[in-house]
């Protein structure tokens, strides 16, 4: 970076007539945005709650065994079963018992480690991959490009049934399905921000000044399309908690110890009609974070890059 | 165009045999427990699992147990499920009308809901209808369908008291008012589920359509807005949206087993779901060649009518 700063340096004259605008400065600036983007800023702070709500069960749960919350969701307490909402219950209790306000508050752990499994594992690497395939095209964009489509025509609920009947259900078998799900999510729209990237003048100019393919990769054209690899991060985590639920909720999900929104559901159903609650609660609470996730990529997808609105619908 | 849907067609059976050779392998080489210890439970002595991978010829070379499979599948003989040993064949066709009403239906929802709002919404743009229509899009894609699912069962048991029958498929020439009550309220949800992405999108190329110069050609020379909208600018949104339809049909064939869990209905999606957890190899290696097979039909179907479409679109 400091020899092509300083190449670039060198051949622009120093002078009073370079300065630049004054800034705004970032505080005002963000104040300004967030007051046009309310729904953003809900959006965002619902995120942000939700993920430190996930990260504190995961500590609680996996670190020191504990759950954070007012009662043990695991334990049964028959006389204490179908309970409505009340000031000691605001949830209601279910059919063993338990409050269903700590069940919907460890089920976080999940949904979070799911989503962040599916960022992190999947989707980045399949950005970079995507990101690759639009730069060096030939070979590697074929590839990936056709994996990518079978990927997307063939409906994973059913790979996933398969890979059941194969290994069994478990924490493994989900972890599969949401990387592969993840890893094909943006490298369609990546391989083509990548495409136009290529063409900029900057990008010819590092190469002129003796900047290796891999360098101009990652500090030319992967800062560039970063608004895209944000975006698409929020939806990969929000479609990787809902498939988890619903992979729960139809019976070939996580443990049926593990407290999930999507086991809750699953449960809840044959009360639901005498004992709403025990499926409303749950529901909202994915619903939620799907929706957070979901409006929270929409405001970024807008402020971050305006070129790009309406473009992906 | 037609050496080209010639060529598509004839490579089908290649496609389907690379599918099913992948299913095979994966469903014999993988699992991490042998389908006869399943069957024969714990406490199975090894003579007797060496009975049984002798009745379903386990104890053959995979290579002899794939094409006696396949040879079996070609004369329409499926086998028998591990467990219960019924004939795959009668039960699949048996549940296969239930799942294409419940797709065929949803996905004749998704397309009447998202172009007529996509199209409302792309021409009162920026109205609160426009607004309201886009939210819920979003609404549409963040709610899960499982739980839209189970509010349309309780909330109407709750307020009315009431339930949808349930049991054997009857067809609509039948007993029509019998088969509404069953299939049209989770149409509506998984169509109206897959409707969102067709709506976004056509309410984005209806946009660019409506900025372009044949449209104002067509309005000035005084033409109604409707016909302009309709007989002008609809026509030049088909080809991409035949393409989210398509999008569409994927995202409503895998709702189906939700949506067939929930509602009671005893469909393909069910019986793929119940093998899956019971680990019945046979049913499941035949669903997934179907399931397979009807995917690449369509995404044939849409690839094939962009020349119908469009009569510019060239093939080679």
């Amino acid at each position: 970076m400091a020899n092509e700063a300083q190449a670039i340096a060198g051949a622009v004259p120093a002078g009073d007539g370079w300065a630049m605008p004054p800034e705004t400065p970032r505080r005002v600036a963000l104040a300004r945005l967030a007051r046009r983007n309310p729904v953003g800023v809900i959006a965002l702070l619902f995120v942000v709650a939700f993920c430190a709500l996930g990260l504190a069960q995961v500590v609680s749960q996996d670190i020191f065994g504990t759950v954070l919350a007012p009662y043990d969701p695991r334990d049964i307490q028959a006389q204490d079963q179908f309970q409505g909402p009340s000031w000691e219950h605001p949830f209601g209790t279910n059919q063993r018992g338990n409050d269903m306000f700590s069940r919907v508050l460890a089920g976080a752990r999940i949904s979070f480690l799911i989503g962040l499994m599916g960022v992190t594992i999947g989707f980045i690497p399949g950005a970079l991959l995507g990101i690759a395939s639009g730069y060096y095209q030939r070979w590697l964009d074929y590839v990936i490009q056709r994996s990518a489509e079978a990927w997307s025509a063939f409906p994973l609920i059913f790979l996933y049934l398969a890979l059941i009947t194969a290994f069994g259900r478990g924490l493994q078998t989900i972890a599969i399905v949401i990387i592969i799900s993840s890893v094909f999510g943006g490298s369609r729209v990546l391989r083509a921000a990548a495409l136009v990237m290529k063409q900029n003048d900057f990008v010819e100019a590092s190469r002129a000044v003796g900047a290796s393919e891999v360098r101009i990769l990652f500090h030319h054209i992967v800062p560039n399309v970063m608004p895209i690899i944000i975006v698409g991060a929020s939806s990969v985590f929000a479609i990787s908690v809902l498939t988890e639920s619903a992979l729960s909720f139809l019976g070939i999900g996580v443990d049926p110890g593990t407290p999930s929104w999507g086991i809750d559901l699953f449960e809840g159903l044959n009360n639901a009609r005498f004992f709403p609650y025990l499926v409303i609660f749950p529901g909202i609470a994915i619903s939620l974070v799907v929706l957070g996730f979901n409006m929270l990529g929409d405001t970024l997808r807008d402020v971050l890059d305006p070129r790009l609105r309406g473009q992906l619908g | 165009m037609w050496r080209y849907a010639l060529r598509r067609i004839a490579f089908l059976p290649v496609i389907i045999f690379v599918v099913s050779v992948i299913t095979f392998v994966l469903l014999r080489v993988l699992p991490d427990q042998d389908p006869a210890v399943l069957m024969a439970g714990q406490n199975a002595t090894p003579q007797q699992v060496q009975a049984i991978h002798e009745l379903l010829g386990l104890d053959k070379p995979i290579v002899v147990q794939y094409i006696d499979w396949m040879s079996d599948v070609w004369r329409g003989d499926l086998g028998e499920t591990y467990f219960g040993r019924r004939d795959i064949g009668a039960e699949v066709l048996r549940r296969f009308p239930a799942s294409a009403e419940l797709v065929l239906l949803s996905l004749i929802v998704s397309v009447i809901v998202g172009v007529s709002f996509g199209v409302l919404s792309a021409v009162m743009r920026n109205s609160s209808l426009d607004y309201i229509v886009r939210l819920s899009a979003v609404f549409g894609q963040s709610i899960p369908d499982f739980f839209l699912l189970i509010l349309l069962i309780i909330i109407p048991s709750i307020i009315w008291n009431y339930a949808a029958p349930i049991g054997g498929y009857v067809a609509p020439w039948d007993d029509p008012l019998r088969n509404i009550r069953i299939y049209v309220p989770p149409s509506l949800i998984l169509g109206i589920g897959g409707a969102a992405g067709i709506m976004r999108l056509q309410r984005t190329t209806m946009l660019e359509v409506l900025g372009s110069d044949y449209v104002r050609t067509a309005r000035a020379k005084g033409l109604g807005a409707w016909n302009v909208i309709i007989g002008h600018a609809m026509r030049n949104t088909l080809a991409p949206l035949v393409t989210v339809i398509g999008t569409s049909f994927t995202v409503i064939f895998a709702g189906s087993v939700i949506a067939e869990r929930v509602m009671s209905i005893d469909g393909l999606g069910v019986f793929f779901l119940d093998s899956a957890i019971q680990r019945d190899f046979p049913v499941v290696q035949f669903l997934v060649l179907y399931t397979a097979t009807v995917v690449i039909v369509v995404n044939l179907i849409v690839d094939l009518s962009y020349a119908i479409i469009d009569p510019r679109v060239k093939y080679r």
